[in-house]
């Protein structure tokens, strides 16, 4: 299982939900969160195609909150 | 595991051999959070990013190459961070700077755009007002400033008559 952790400081967390919908289809995903991360952990069939998804995933989330936070400016 | 890369200052990268990455501290004094994500976003077509905030207030970056997880692949995709975030950090400076001139330009460009006056904002343009004082006459035309005062004529006539002719 891998788990990935976005810090509600640097991740708008609409982005975080919006990755999980658009990979959730490639993984078992779940989700947490505490007082200063969102929380996603998840696993897939072979750990090459886990650290696949985990990097795209984060990727994803990336990619939205710059493109929502150099638009919202 | 996780170590500290050579040719990198000490604490400041640490190395994991089994994620296949390397996180780097970034001073937030030094690097804007948006410069934090313009380098980042240079780097996820070629990387997996993810960014965390560390101790102090300061930011951590964690870059793993999505093909080649080598240690020296590493290192080459971390110098590229750095001078990225430098350049980023360089480019929301002068943006930051310009700002002001940036908003005029493209105001006064904007107000151009908009046409000619209409009828109604011609009929509510106060057409009394003065533009400004000129002291020294420089809006002045030529004739008004140089040209024969009218007064003058008429008394030049009038003296001809009173002339005695000349022998």
């Amino acid at each position: 299982m891998t788990e990935l952790r976005f810090h509600r400081d640097l991740y708008d967390g609409e982005t975080v939900d919006e990755a999980i919908k658009t990979f959730e289809r490639f993984a078992t995903i779940e989700r947490a969160e505490d007082d200063e991360h969102w929380i996603v952990r998840l696993s897939a069939d072979a750990p090459p195609r886990e650290r696949r998804v985990a990097g795209e995933l984060g990727n994803y989330a990336l990619g939205l909150t710059i493109r929502r936070s150099t638009g919202a400016r | 595991m996780s170590s500290s890369l050579d040719g990198f200052p000490e604490g400041q990268v640490q190395f994991d051999l089994e994620r296949g990455g390397a996180s780097v501290r970034v001073d937030a004094g030094l690097y804007p959070l948006e410069a934090i994500y313009g380098a980042a976003y240079v780097f996820i077509d070629r990387c997996f990013v993810l960014l965390d905030r560390a101790d102090g207030g300061a930011y951590r970056v964690w870059l793993s190459p999505k093909k080649a997880t080598d240690e020296q692949s590493v290192r080459a995709m971390l110098g590229e961070l750095g001078n990225e975030l430098l350049s980023c950090a360089w480019r929301a400076q002068i943006a930051k700077e310009s700002r002001s001139i940036i908003e005029a330009v493209t105001a006064r460009a904007l107000g151009g755009a908009r046409g000619a006056p209409g009828l109604d904002d011609l009929e509510a343009f106060d057409f009394s007002d003065e533009a400004f004082d000129d002291p020294l006459g420089i809006a002045m035309s030529w004739e008004e400033k140089y040209g024969k005062k009218k007064a003058e004529e008429p008394k030049a006539e009038a003296a001809e008559p009173d002339a005695e002719p000349k022998p």
